[in-house]
């Protein structure tokens, strides 16, 4: 034994030597290698540490462990990061406490909430309806005889202001553009409505002068950008109890057995925000997140240039009070004389690297008070339409409970741009009969004698009047303006639903309806395979065929991007592992033939061929070790660094895959054991082509005399 | 006497390519024990080829090579080298030393592939042995940072170190001048007589005959003559064939 233990330790000298004695050559190899595992160990570990984290990110949002859809499906599942807008077109599970009842017989299944998706366009807050709503209101309870007097004229004074600035920026447009910018009838209607007689009669008859406003005027404002919205009809109570991520952050969840909507903090911050504000946060995370500086980003300069061109968004929420307030506000902020409060704003919003902190600050503390930062407000009634299976639209009026955001993924839009919604109300805007719509069909049958209806009457019999955000944008549904009591009626049809859509509805119902998906939280994460297939087993058993997949493919294109990652990884690991294999071969295989002469004295003088062998496999896995284990090491050291520094998540995507604004890999002796193996497996096996010829080299090689 | 070395009626042939090239052509040679015999011939006489053959670094093609009672064309490859390992000590011409090894490391060598004696045994003999051969003032330098005759003498040391019966040398003095490879040769001669150790070395340098207990004459392959040393001198010159 002890003999073996000597020759082994000749063997290592040898080679170790022999190493030493080509140090250029042994040092080149040695980088080889040294980035080779360098880049196994970072790579592996960033990879494994982005896997992890965008786990937690799609486990902890929507997706849960697995998605659960029937199997008769025309689109597969995804709920996220898909690339078209369009929720997956899913036949509908027809009775969710079946498929609860199969799913929570799979012993590893812990939870299942129910889920469908969808998406819708919605009208929301056109500042100009929003004002003529109020005052039609004030217009009623003043003729009801409340005293309201001084709210309704102030009210009358904001929409002539806003007349005002809406005259004022027609005539910008025919400035800038031309003459026939802006047709005829709108120039008359603006041109009648900012007259005196039209005022002068306003109080005559309030609901004749509003239709012309609401029809007429109301769609000139443009502000009523459509909102388009994905939401996710779920259980809500289960929902937020199985993704504890989710954490609301204004108003309150919503609560059980209401219908409700809660807007993604992420929506709501960027598409109903005003736009000016959107703005402002967004140049002053630019300058205190990612430290941009106004003169050095064209991305900044823009967003202020948007600013101070579009100073209408907020002149139409002035009315006479607020314009005088914005007028010295601004006058003694800016410390100009000027009195149109439109260039003040201007002026203000025309921002630089020395003023825009205390701006921003003065923005948000002096004037936003006085504006409606959001178009919806939490508390607000939202209607929501949306396109049926069947092809017809339907429409729910819900309210806005707050706003949630999932935990450590605020700033990601893949995580960010689903809403919520009950699935109650899910349900009616899919298109499915629910047993409260049930009992509402029944009654307008009733009440209309079951008469003969054509299909677009049937709509508004069904589901009530068109609210005054819709007539707004469709504009020319001219009604009979000297209707009033009709409109009264409309009114009154609205209260109702509101009322019936504010009524609490039966828990139970959440059971008893149809689902599209499901997500299933699992107890132990490790056997999802195994859950899958058991899962897919018990839905054929109970008659219910299921489609049951990871949380990876549920989320899409985003749950691909770690194994796209991981695949680019490996194969640049295979390229420059390839390449060391050829150039240790190569370098062993020069050092073979250079040393013929010795190989052979050793051979003559009784090295067996065994011998020879052990000494390249040494020279081999020697280099390897040393400068494998010094890579390994080095990339431990650069994964340990940026660890304790983090990499920032420079975009949202790479919020959602960090799961948070920054990604602190972690190393796991897996990657530092992968390194090494793949390493000496390498080495080693680049040393067998040299061997073998090694080995033939023969001990007449010794033996250098001239014949 | 006892034979060490017995080749008998030995051919031995060379494929180059398509052209089969007699090296040996039907040689016969006995070496007893204790012999210091010398083998002569001009280049391409076969010589190498020879030694090669008792070496047990070559397998004959027709004919039997017997070294030490072995006969090596049964023997297997690794046999082979364990005969050379256990029997055979090697002195080459270009010396052959491990560069990267040190001077007390390549002659300790050999002993390391035998596995017999302890690490201290095995020390004990080497510095012996270099003290015999005068180097053991540089045990511990590279074989780089000697003379050639010093390396000559680290070889004869390495050569000597596994007590073999039997030492063949290849032209051991051709790489050295004429008063370095007469000192070779005295220690070579001494060395014969005091462990009683065979030596066949092959040779074209008419000094060293001399030295000889016998003088083998070599000419295209085949045996001219067995001489001693004191004809071999006096025929003053090699046998017939190509010039050297």
């Amino acid at each position: 034994m002890r003999g073996y233990l000597d020759t082994l330790k000749v063997i290592v000298q040898i080679a170790l030597r022999n190493l030493f004695a080509s140090r250029l050559k042994t040092l080149i190899v040695g980088g080889i290698i040294l980035f080779g595992s360098l880049l196994v160990v970072v790579g592996t570990a960033l990879v494994d540490s982005v896997d992890a984290s965008m786990s937690r990110s799609v486990i902890g949002s929507v997706a849960g462990h697995i998605q659960v859809y029937s199997a008769k499906s025309k689109d597969e599942l995804t709920v996220m990061g898909n690339m078209n807008m369009e929720a997956p077109d899913l036949a509908p599970i027809d009775d969710f406490a079946v498929l609860r009842r199969t799913l929570l017989g799979v012993p590893n299944v812990k939870a299942v909430v129910p889920m469908g998706l969808s998406s819708a366009m919605v009208t929301a807050g056109n500042t100009v309806d929003v004002v003529l709503e109020r005052l039609r209101d004030l217009a009623r309870r003043k003729l009801a005889g409340e005293n309201v007097q001084v709210a309704y004229e102030s009210e009358k004074d904001h929409v002539r202001q806003i007349i005002t600035v809406l005259s004022a920026d027609m005539d910008n447009v025919r400035k800038i553009q031309n003459e026939k910018a802006i047709s005829q009838d709108d120039l008359a209607a603006v041109a009648k409505v900012a007259s005196a007689e039209f005022w002068a009669g306003f109080d005559r008859d309030p609901y004749l002068a509003l239709e012309f406003l609401e029809n007429r005027i109301a769609p000139l404002a443009s502000d009523a950008d459509m909102l388009f919205l994905r939401y996710l009809g779920t259980d809500v109570d289960a929902f937020a109890k199985s993704f504890d991520r989710m954490k609301i952050v204004d108003g309150t969840a919503i609560p059980r057995g209401r219908r409700g909507f809660l807007f993604a903090k992420w929506v709501y911050e960027r598409q109903v925000k005003l736009k000016t504000a959107l703005r402002l946060d967004r140049i002053n995370d630019g300058i205190t997140k990612r430290s941009q500086t106004i003169a050095g980003s064209e991305e900044l300069q823009r967003w202020i240039k948007q600013n101070t061109t579009e100073v209408k968004e907020i002149m139409l929420q002035l009315d006479g009070q607020k314009t005088a307030s914005f007028r010295r506000l601004l006058q003694g902020e800016l410390g100009k004389q000027e009195s149109d409060v439109a260039k003040l704003l201007a002026e203000f919003f025309r921002v630089d690297d020395a003023n825009f902190a205390r701006r921003y600050r003065f923005f948000y503390d002096r004037l936003a008070p006085m504006l409606e930062l959001y178009r919806v407000r939490v508390g607000d009634m939202l209607t929501i339409k949306s396109f049926t299976k069947s092809g017809y639209v339907q429409s729910v009026k819900l309210r806005v409970y707050g706003t949630f955001v999932f935990q450590g993924l605020e700033d990601s839009h893949i995580a960010g741009e689903l809403n919520l919604m009950d699935m109650v109300s899910f349900r009616e805007l899919y298109g499915s009969l629910t047993p409260e719509r049930e009992r509402e069909v029944q009654e307008i049958k009733a009440e209309a004698g079951m008469k003969e209806i054509s299909r677009e009457q049937a709509e508004t019999e069904l589901f009530g009047k068109p609210d005054l955000g819709e007539s707004a944008v469709a504009g020319n549904a001219q009604r009979p303006v000297d209707e009033a009591d009709a409109a009264l009626r409309s009114l009154a049809g609205r209260q109702q639903r509101e009322d019936r859509a504010s009524q609490p509805y039966d828990p139970a119902q959440l059971e008893q309806g149809d689902v599209l998906n499901a997500a299933v939280i699992v107890k132990d994460p490790r056997r999802i395979s195994q859950t899958i297939e058991e899962i897919e087993a018990a839905g054929a058993k109970a008659g219910i065929p299921l489609h049951a997949i990871t949380w990876q493919k549920a989320s899409g294109l985003v749950g691909q991007f770690v194994t796209m990652i991981r695949a680019v990884l490996y194969i640049s690991v295979l390229i420059i592992f390839a390449v060391a294999l050829v150039i240790i071969n190569n370098a062993l295989v020069m050092a073979t033939l250079e040393r013929m002469p010795e190989i052979g004295t050793l051979r003559a003088v009784g090295a067996q061929r065994r011998f020879l062998l052990g000494m390249l496999l040494v020279e081999a896995l020697a280099v390897g070790v040393l400068f494998g284990s010094l890579g390994a090491l080095l990339g431990a050291g650069i994964v340990g660094v940026i660890s304790a520094v983090g990499i920032p998540a420079a975009n949202d995507i790479l919020y959602f895959l960090f799961s948070g604004p920054r990604l602190h890999p972690s190393l796991s002796p897996a990657n530092v054991i992968i390194s090494l193996g793949i390493v000496l497996a390498v080495s080693a096996i680049s040393s067998i082509y040299p061997g073998l010829l090694a080995m033939r080299v023969s001990p007449r090689q010794a033996m250098q005399s001239d014949d | 006497m006892n034979h060490i070395v017995s080749v008998r009626n030995v051919s031995k042939n060379y494929n180059l390519g398509q052209v089969v090239v007699p090296a040996l052509r039907g040689v016969s040679l006995d070496v007893a024990e204790g012999e210091f015999l010398a083998i002569a011939g001009p280049s391409g006489s076969g010589k190498t080829t020879l030694l090669n053959l008792v070496g047990c670094v070559d397998t004959p093609s027709s004919g039997t090579v017997i070294v030490d009672d072995k006969q090596t064309g049964l023997l297997s490859e690794r046999e082979l080298t364990r005969l050379r390992l256990h029997t055979i000590g090697f002195i080459f011409q270009s010396f052959n030393l491990v560069s990267v090894l040190s001077v007390l490391q390549n002659v300790e060598l050999p002993l390391l592939l035998q596995r017999v004696l302890t690490a201290r045994e095995r020390r004990e003999r080497v510095l012996a042995l270099l003290d015999r051969v005068g180097i053991s003032e540089y045990s511990k330098h590279r074989p780089s940072e000697l003379s050639g005759g010093q390396r000559q003498r680290v070889a004869i040391a390495r050569a000597l170190v596994t007590q073999p019966k039997l030492v063949l040398a290849d032209e051991p003095t051709a790489n050295l001048d004429s008063v370095t490879g007469t000192n070779i040769l005295d220690l070579m001669k001494e060395l014969n007589h005091s462990e009683k150790t065979t030596f066949i070395f092959s040779t074209h340098d008419a000094r060293v005959w001399a030295y000889a207990s016998a003088v083998v004459r070599l000419a295209d392959g085949q045996i001219q003559d067995r001489v001693s040393a004191e004809e071999a001198v006096r025929a003053g010159g090699l046998p017939a064939g190509r010039p050297a």
